[in-house]
């Protein structure tokens, strides 16, 4: 795994909407090898990916300094802070930003939040250099009938 | 203007608004000729202000309460899904057990959180407060005004004292100075003692009484115990550098939050937290139903009289808590 570069072509290609599964299927894994055209894409150059970086950055140290203050406050999932760092990795500082902005706004007693994906994006990463806040928030759900055998077991 | 008064130009225009039309209103109420340029007008001023925004935030917080409500009726299926995640404990697992929990939470209409907006809305208020209270130090402000605020009511806020000690006085240059202005250490040191307090008992009282029992084992029962101790670690750092027209805001808001909770608690407390419990005890002493026991029977004994008052002898004494099964 440690030995593949992004430079390698052969190489396999997540796409963000790859971690858009059913209950019971593994998120995130590989597709078909991508176009010339989303290999270009890709590619975000400074003046997208710099403020994408800064707002990522920010919503980093808000979860991890901030958000422990407060403990569980969100009623969605991913929590709006989750949401927003994946909105603005994925979609970039402004649509990412006007997203999370809206989410926040969702965010109050009278929604009821709910589970509420970031909407998919184009953005692809070769395998394993997938940002972990994707990975963590899309995990495989594991489908009901696993707790069968669990349920059976007489519970104290 | 720089860039961040630009930024926080709708909220500092709130503030200033209100704290210039309370300290007017408060103005009016006197005879007084010194009392428009008192610290103290302005002190109530700025706790008015806190209650105003706290008034408005009470129509989202009644609103959460209600949505904990229906959270017993979903337990059984609550706790088949603890049981489809037993013994789970990694960080992907229990990602995924937070989703099928929010979309279970969200099929029934019930949530237990608090939600970000009510709670991340008080953030740019406190901001454009501190901002505000910074600029009305400066020179530039006290002849243009700032925000709502008048050149005049800036220097009079500026020139207000309250024991002695200006509105923007702060505890590090206080300490600073030579000689060191020992008032204005003594102030702000009380008031960020107070700070610390109300804020440990808040988040203790939360901890011992209104978490479940499930809550209360975990990851995250584990950082609540951290912040019990980080946080006025926090309030200290903050308060050495914080003018007193903050901390006023500061303590007044911890103090409604401390309240809040309190009553929170003892009226409406976490399925399966002790608070419940003893709430449950109060009610059987009353005659009425445990709370949250079943939505008609809870909805019935809401209906009915208050057991007419009569008293209804010895017998009518919570002797056990289980009574009611």
């Amino acid at each position: 795994m440690t030995g593949r570069t992004a430079a390698d072509r052969e190489q396999a290609w997540v796409r963000h909407r790859d971690f858009y599964v059913e209950i019971g299927e593994q998120p995130g894994v590989p597709g078909p090898i991508p176009t010339p055209e989303e290999l270009r894409r890709q590619r975000w150059g400074w003046f997208r990916s710099a403020p994408s970086a800064v707002l990522a950055a920010l919503l980093k140290l808000y979860r991890r300094l901030i958000s422990p203050l407060y403990g569980q406050v969100c009623g969605f999932y991913p929590s709006c802070s989750a949401y927003g760092l994946e909105a603005v990795t994925v979609h970039g500082a402004i649509r990412g930003g006007g997203l999370t902005a809206w989410r926040v706004l969702r965010c109050n007693p009278f929604t009821g939040g709910g589970v509420d994906h970031v909407p998919q994006a184009a953005r692809i990463w070769p395998e394993g250099s997938t940002p972990s806040i994707i990975e963590t928030n899309h995990p495989p759900i594991p489908p009901d009938d696993d707790c069968a055998a669990a349920e059976a077991e007489p519970s104290d | 203007m720089g860039f961040f008064d630009t930024l926080l130009l709708p909220f500092t225009w709130a503030v200033s608004w209100l704290l210039s039309m309370f300290h007017n209103l408060l103005t009016l109420f006197s005879d007084d000729g010194d009392w428009a340029d008192s610290g103290w007008n302005w002190t109530i001023s700025i706790v008015m202000l806190v209650i105003v925004i706290r008034i408005i935030l009470i129509p989202l917080f009644v609103r959460q309460i209600k949505s904990q409500r229906g959270m017993q009726e979903i337990q059984p299926e609550v706790q088949k899904l603890q049981a489809k995640y037993k013994g789970k404990k990694d960080p992907v697992s229990r990602q995924a057990m937070a989703q099928e929990q929010q979309a279970l939470f969200k099929k029934h209409k019930v949530n237990p959180f608090m939600m970000c907006l009510p709670i991340l809305a008080q953030m740019p208020i406190f901001l454009a407060l501190f901002w505000m209270l910074n600029r009305m130090r400066q020179e530039q402000y006290q002849q243009e005004g700032y925000g709502a605020l008048s050149a005049s009511e800036v220097q009079s806020f500026d020139n207000s004292e309250i024991f002695g000690v200006g509105m923007s006085d702060i505890f590090l240059p206080a300490f600073n100075s030579s000689p060191t202005e020992w008032n204005v250490i003594i102030l702000t040191a009380v008031m960020i003692v107070t700070m610390v307090l109300t804020q440990f008992f808040t988040q203790k009282q939360l901890m011992s009484k209104n978490m479940s029992e499930a809550a209360m084992t975990g990851q995250a029962a584990q950082m609540q115990k951290v912040m019990l101790y980080a946080l006025p670690l926090v309030f200290v750092i903050g308060g050495v550098n914080f003018p007193v027209g903050v901390l006023i805001y500061w303590t007044a808001t911890n103090f409604w939050t401390m309240g809040q909770q309190w009553w929170v608690i003892r009226n409406n407390p976490t399925p399966g937290s002790q608070a419940e419990k003893e709430l449950n005890l109060r009610r059987a002493a009353r005659g009425l139903p445990p709370i949250h026991e079943k939505k008609g029977e809870a909805e019935q004994a809401e209906e009915k009289p208050k057991p007419s008052g009569k008293h209804l002898g010895q017998n009518a004494q919570p002797s056990r808590k289980k009574r009611k099964k």
